[in-house]
């Protein structure tokens, strides 16, 4: 009986949720001409126009913008996991003078509103020479992330009981050896967690890709998809098939690394 | 990751090395249409001068905006930048920011373009601006509505009120408007201001000379109250887009819709061709008649690295040929004097532009950026509390005191 | 934890070395423009001490944005947080298809704000929107959700929740997954006692959870920018505006740099004294723990 209940509640929860999700696919298969001529934007479409899909790939070049949303997403990413993965092990094991000022370092990196740091970081850009370019996006993004990363990660790792520490640093284990082959393993759902979450985040970005890039060739999904806001007219059919097109790559990812928070891998073994 | 830098360093010396001369366009063109046609004229361009080697970026209007301030100062910005007429070419031209391009016209900015632009594309004495098209506003109705209820188009204030009230009475919202961005209830304002008080009190308006607690001010919410009052306007209009709320226009809800020319570019086929336009009516008869047409066109950023190529393509650009495929291939009106109307409709404004007395860009065009964002924010506001007028004309002129200090 | 004293400096040296580049140089920028009158584009800017401060808390639109902040801050630590747990722990249990479920939970964490926001302004609009067109059949009348200065903050709030709540049920998945399994269950249960259990047992276990989500959702309602800005630009006139909004238009649309500088710089004062609050709490607690 409680398993029915459960089920009842769960998808009349999900339902509503994903009632803008069903509008914005609905808008999808719309015309132009309904859109605008019937206002019920939550009633199924009259005609269902599937070129507004095709539109939006063909027009909206989004073939080459999926492949440089790749290129930048997936080192970004792992650049990211890994070297806050580095710095968060050293918040959380190692006692040492400033550690809590490094903390806060990070944890304050993350507290200005982006925005205000579009001409600074602009400017930087330039200066290094990695203005309009892959890997100016790929290390302002490694960068950026580093502090909700390491936040992420630190705690997560100060959860291990600092027994297994101790036990490996007695077996003559090295630091980066401890790091590797005992830490890192024993924090994959956090990372994954972490990773899903950057993966959406860096591949939905649309701020920092419009000021660190210019040229057509390095643009990434999101810059594609507003360009189909017109100066005056707004194609939303065709935006809205543009970001469900998008929207399938971070759920596939979700998919992918979804068993790490579903499935049987924990940390409970060691808390045993 | 090293070979990556080396690989692009190698690339980059290469292009540098094959000698061709690059020309960076930056525009906002991102509409569909006018992408196509602007793209089409570029490949034009491209064949006349076969030595550029010429890339156009495009962005959304509001990403346009933004990044249009990062690179003009930047040490190495687009050459050429579509951008707008009137106070917001100035704002930038004052402060050294754009190049001086009055020599591409060979016989002088009023050989091919009209003296009424002339102000709008300068500064002080010199031009920085490259007029491409232009547009006017009027109030567009559906000409189905007015024939079922017998209504012919207003010319006088007390006519248009009279229309105001058969459409109401007959269930249908008389005037459409969304406000969501402000700018449409500061294209209200403008046509108010411009019939009550004429276009050079408009004129000193925007440039902070006049008090906002003037009485000219008041007289203008005075008339535009009319309308408030009997729930002439749409109702919760600040939570529709332009588009938005040109919806009701085109389902037959609404009746009319102050607007530029545009609308007619995002109106439903069907809908199309029931679709016409009047001159905002005559409130003070010994007013003359004054109009909105804002221009758009080009620019060149002063730290721009190929002027010369820059400077070839605002010639080309400002050719009665290339204005010529521009306006016929979209509708729109050329600036170039030279070019006839694309279409019937089109003529029909031109000619209600040629029969007036004088061209206003628009509030937010015109006036100090910070002064209209305040200003249209209280125009807004009036539209929802027409009770709070006087706070907020006080306010507005606090600003305007702050601002043009 | 012992060890030579260089160690740990040695794995921090790449990732703080990026980080002082690419985010804390840039914030110090920003916090010294915040002292100029910098319009944004102009090659030369003078330095007014703190004459934006001075201004900034006689602005009566700052001052509604920064109260708009803190009914944010209130929605989501408040009401997304616990819903974001709620919906983890109603997820985790075992039934058929939690998985589907769980992934289409995540869904809005998919879209990009502007979708998001497009989606909500059709759901909010007030004439035959989705959630007005809902509530006409039980003859409520249409609400102007994002028209009424009153209560368009609210109509933002819960737009955004959409997504946060999602966020959070994320993290919280993530922390449930060193919970065993029977003490979940064992919580959800009805009866006497399960409410102790979860709350003396089963929580603490989601700390680390619980702190990102808490410290996120802290950053993120003071931070608010996209729904904001997509969905009324602060509108209308200001009443729903946030910090954030505020200091780009100002910065942005009316060519303030400087005075949107000290806007951002008010923000993160305010965002870092919450923080540091909440910090020293949670590292005063590990400390006891150890």
């Amino acid at each position: 009986m409680k398993k029915i209940l459960f089920y009842l509640f769960a998808t009349l929860l999900v339902v509503v949720w994903l009632m803008p999700f069903v509008i914005s696919a609905f808008t999808s298969l719309k015309s132009m001409d309904e859109l605008m001529l019937e206002r019920k934007w939550w009633s199924p479409p009259k005609e269902i126009r599937l070129e507004n899909y095709s539109t939006a790939w063909n027009n909206a070049n989004m073939g080459r913008y999926f492949l440089n949303t790749f290129i930048i997403t997936i080192p970004s990413v792992l650049g990211t996991l890994f070297l806050s993965s580095l710095g968060a092990f050293a918040l959380a094991w190692y006692d040492f003078k400033f550690s809590k000022v490094v903390l806060m370092v990070f944890v304050g990196g993350m507290l200005i509103p982006f925005q205000m740091l579009l001409i600074p970081v602009y400017r930087l850009s330039i200066s290094m020479g990695v203005y309009d370019s892959y890997l100016g996006v790929i290390l302002f993004h490694v960068a950026f992330q580093l502090g909700f990363c390491t936040f992420f990660l630190r705690n997560f790792m100060k959860t291990i009981p600092a027994s297994i520490f101790d036990a490996a640093m007695i077996d003559g284990a090295g630091h980066f050896m401890i790091y590797r082959r005992i830490v890192l393993p024993l924090v994959i759902p956090a990372m994954a967690a972490l990773g899903i979450l950057e993966f959406t985040w860096i591949w939905n970005d649309y701020l920092w890709a419009l000021i660190l890039i210019q040229s057509d060739r390095f643009k990434p999904v999101t810059l594609g998809l507003v360009n189909l806001q017109g100066q005056w007219i707004t194609s939303w059919n065709v935006m809205a098939s543009g970001s469900i097109i998008a929207a399938v790559v971070p759920l596939v990812v979700f998919l992918l690394f979804q068993r790490y928070f579903i499935e049987g891998l924990t940390v409970g073994s060691v808390k045993g | 990751m090293r070979k990556i830098i080396l690989a692009m360093l190698l690339v980059s010396m290469a292009l540098v090395a094959m000698g061709a001369q690059k020309l960076v366009i930056n525009s906002y063109m991102s509409d569909p249409e006018p992408k196509r046609v602007f793209d089409e004229l570029v490949g034009q361009f491209r064949e006349l001068y076969p030595d550029y080697d010429v890339t156009v970026n495009t962005f959304s209007h509001e990403d346009f905006k933004v990044l249009l301030r990062t690179w003009l100062t930047a040490s190495n910005p687009p050459d050429v930048v579509t951008w707008f007429a009137g106070e917001r070419m100035r704002y930038f031209a004052s402060r050294d920011l754009l190049e001086p391009i009055g020599d591409i016209f060979e016989n002088g900015f009023e050989a091919d373009f009209p003296k009424a632009f002339a102000s709008a594309s300068s500064y002080g004495d010199k031009i920085y601006f490259v007029p491409q098209s232009w547009y006017w506003w009027g109030v567009y109705y559906r000409k189905s509505t007015f024939e079922k209820l017998g209504i012919s188009v207003p010319v006088t204030w007390k006519q248009f009120l009279d229309v105001c009230e058969t459409l109401k009475s007959n269930g249908i919202i008389p005037i459409t408007i969304g406000t969501k961005y402000l700018w449409t209830a500061a294209g209200v304002f403008d046509y108010f201001n411009m019939r009550v008080n004429g276009i050079e009190y408009a004129l000193k308006l925007t440039n902070g000379e006049i008090p906002y607690t003037d009485e000219g001010m008041k007289n203008v919410f005075a008339y535009w109250r009319q309308l408030v009052d009997k729930k002439y306007f749409l109702d919760n209009a600040t939570s529709y887009t332009w588009q938005e709320a040109a919806n009701f226009l085109f389902t037959g809800e609404a009746a009319m819709y102050l607007m530029g020319q545009f609308i007619k570019d995002v109106a439903p086929e069907s809908v199309k061709e029931d679709l016409d336009f009047f001159r905002f009516p005559v409130i003070d008869g010994n007013i003359g008649l004054y109009e909105d047409t804002p221009i758009d066109g080009f620019m060149m950023p002063a730290n721009a690295r190929n002027k010369e190529a820059g400077k070839t393509f605002l010639k080309f650009i400002a050719s009665t040929e290339a204005q010529a495929y521009f306006a016929s291939e979209l509708g729109r009106l050329a600036a170039n004097k030279h070019v006839p109307a694309p279409d019937a409709h089109a003529q029909k404004g031109l000619d209600m532009i040629l029969a007036s007395d004088g061209v206003m860009q628009f509030y937010d065009r015109d006036t100090d950026p910070e002064m209209a964002n305040a200003g249209m924010n209280g125009f807004v506001e009036f539209m929802t509390f027409p009770n709070r007028i006087e706070t907020i004309l006080r306010n507005l002129e606090a600003e305007r005191n702050r601002i043009y200090k | 934890m012992k060890g030579k004293k260089w160690v740990p400096w040695a794995f921090l040296a790449l990732p703080l070395t990026m980080y002082s580049i690419w985010v804390i140089y840039p914030v110090g920028r920003t916090l010294f423009l915040s002292f100029t009158n910098w319009d944004g584009v102009s090659r030369t800017m003078r330095f007014v001490g703190l004459e934006n401060f001075k201004e900034l808390f006689n602005d009566p639109y700052f001052i509604t944005s920064l109260v708009n902040n803190f009914k944010w801050l209130i929605g989501f630590a408040l009401i997304c947080v616990p819903a974001g747990l709620g919906v983890a722990l109603l997820l985790d249990q075992k039934f058929r298809g939690n998985k589907v479920y769980k992934t289409l939970i995540y869904l809005p964490m998919t879209l990009s704000f502007v979708v998001i926001g497009q989606i909500w302004s059709w759901i909010l609009e007030p004439r035959s929107g989705a959630l007005n067109s809902f509530l006409a059949l039980f003859g409520i009348k249409g609400i102007s959700w994002l028209s009424d200065p009153s209560i368009v903050t609210y109509s933002l709030i819960m737009a955004a929740s959409w997504r946060q709540i999602s966020y959070a049920m994320v993290l919280y998945l993530a922390g449930l997954k060193g919970v065993p399994q029977e003490l979940v269950e064992a919580a959800t249960v009805d009866g006497a006692g399960s409410w102790k259990r979860f709350w003396n047992v089963v929580l603490p276990m989601l700390r680390p959870a619980t702190v990102v989500a808490v410290t996120v959702s802290i950053i993120d309602s003071l931070r608010a920018f996209d729904i904001v800005y997509v969905l009324t630009r602060g509108g209308p006139f200001y009443s729903s505006s946030v910090m954030a909004n505020y200091m780009y238009i100002k910065a942005f649309n009316n060519y303030r740099m400087g005075y949107g500088s000290s806007i951002a710089t008010i923000q993160f004062l305010i965002t870092l004294g919450f923080i540091v609050f909440y910090m020293r709490n949670v590292l005063k607690r590990e400390a006891e723990r150890e």
